[in-house]
């Protein structure tokens, strides 16, 4: 991979992930304003660090976890404080959608990011076990838990 | 509920309409900067080296490979992180060097610190992180070069004796790490969520040769929760002991955190049939309830 110093590697980088890394986000943060900044900081933290990436598909799951983690620091943050995080999206959403977007928030960090790749960004299990580092064996582990309490949570709700 | 419902709500998200371009004006003026900083961190070495130049040649010595190694605070220079920097060569960090030769390398742990803000990265986060610095070099003299090695197959991830290796390591632990050669030595710089909560038990640093811990790559002893690498891996290993301050564990923590993950079962059971947990639809892929 060429160095992500450049104006063309900015933008090439900037272009293909933004939207991807903003709705990912957004699993761990009920602000759109503090998934921006997640995701602005990991790109910051790219370019900081410069990480020396293999291809493609070992700097999307930099990308991915590094975010992931980003968005997790804020939310730890916002609770130690005991700061409300903003809820805008929540409130810009029509009721049903509202309602899952808060149950996904409300999951376990460790099953809201795999049930987000594979529902949302059409990823198999294998290829969420490579992006994150886990076996495929605990991906589809993961997701089966993760589906059956945010069916849970949903039921409840209704 | 369905795949197309959960989209479906993803897809009401709306974000700044100028996020990119924002976000691209932001990277290209700190892209400036670093560069404007590197360019003056160079003239500095240079400067010295040309002042001592004529003595040093004068000497013949001989000098070990570890002599040559960068020093944690400047690897935490080179990734542009002063005040870890710093920290490194505070009274906070903690003294390591150990060196396991393994297979063809040498792995050398050289620095530890832990604390809040040490990094651009969490300045602003009041979360604590660890920091740990590696470097690897070959048994041989073979220089590692930055393009052709391929550092994610050579992870470095902390475990905690007496807790899964499932549920605690560089994952759940959200730990990364980056990494540059240079010399012919590659230097890691991991960053992990503090380890100190888990200072009450051994907690370890492993470099090894594979993907996410697994039986296959390390084992847990039943009777005292220690860890080791499986009889049956022979890839290079590396287990270090880190020397933390048994007096800033914290048990509930560490007991809360590991809970959290929900991946703290016997890691000795046999394993279970968990891919027949999840229904698979014709073309592999889950299937979501109706």
């Amino acid at each position: 991979m060429t160095s992500c110093g450049t104006d063309e590697e900015i933008r090439r980088i900037v272009t293909e992930y933004s939207t991807m890394l903003l709705r990912l986000a957004c699993t761990r943060l009920p602000s759109t304003a503090d998934a921006e900044d997640a995701v602005q900081e990991t790109f910051l933290k790219l370019l900081s660090s410069r990480p020396a990436f293999r291809d493609a598909g070992h700097e999307r799951a930099w990308l991915i976890r590094t975010t992931l983690h980003r968005a997790s620091d804020i939310r730890r943050k916002a609770e130690q404080r005991n700061l409300p995080l903003d809820a805008a999206l929540e409130q810009a959403a029509p009721e049903p959608e509202r309602e899952l977007l808060s149950a996904v928030q409300s999951l376990p960090e460790q099953y809201s990011a795999v049930l987000h790749l594979h529902y949302y960004e059409g990823y198999s299990m294998k290829e969420i076990g490579k992006l994150l580092g886990l076996p495929a064996a605990t991906v589809g582990t993961r997701l089966a838990r993760g589906r059956e309490r945010l069916r849970q949570m949903l039921k409840e709700e209704a | 509920m369905d795949r197309d419902d959960y989209r479906k709500a993803f897809d009401t998200l709306s974000f700044s309409a100028d996020f990119e371009e924002r976000t691209q004006d932001l990277l290209r003026r700190r892209a400036r900067t670093q560069d404007k900083e590197r360019k003056s961190m160079k003239l500095k070495f240079f400067r010295k080296p040309a002042v001592f130049a004529a003595a040093a040649a004068l000497l013949v010595v001989s000098v070990s490979a570890a002599a040559l190694l960068l020093r944690p605070d400047q690897v935490a220079q080179h990734h542009n992180q002063p005040v870890l920097a710093q920290a490194f060569e505070s009274g906070n960090a903690i003294a390591v060097n150990q060196t396991v030769n393994t297979g063809d390398f040498s792995v050398q742990l050289t620095g530890l610190v832990s604390g809040e803000g040490l990094t651009d990265w969490s300045q602003d986060v009041d979360t604590s992180h660890t920091y740990a610095v590696v470097a690897l070099s070959r048994l041989d003299g073979t220089p590692i070069e930055q393009q052709s090695f391929d550092f994610i197959r050579y992870p470095l991830t902390p475990l905690v004796a007496g807790y899964s290796p499932s549920a605690v390591n560089n994952w759940t632990l959200g730990s990364f790490a980056s990494g540059f050669s240079q010399d012919g030595v590659y230097y890691y710089l991991l960053d992990t969520q503090d380890l100190n909560m888990f200072a009450h038990r051994t907690v370890y640093l492993a470099f090894y040769e594979g993907g996410a811990p697994s039986r296959e790559i390390f084992s847990v002893n039943p009777e005292d929760g220690s860890i080791s690498f499986a009889e049956g891996y022979e890839g290079p290993q590396a287990l270090f002991t880190l020397p933390l301050d048994p007096s800033k564990a914290d048990p509930a923590a560490a007991d809360a955190f590991v809970e959290s993950t929900g991946l703290n079962c016997d890691y000795n059971a046999p394993a279970e049939d968990l891919d027949a947990a999840v229904p698979e639809g014709d073309n592999g892929s889950v299937v979501f309830w109706e």
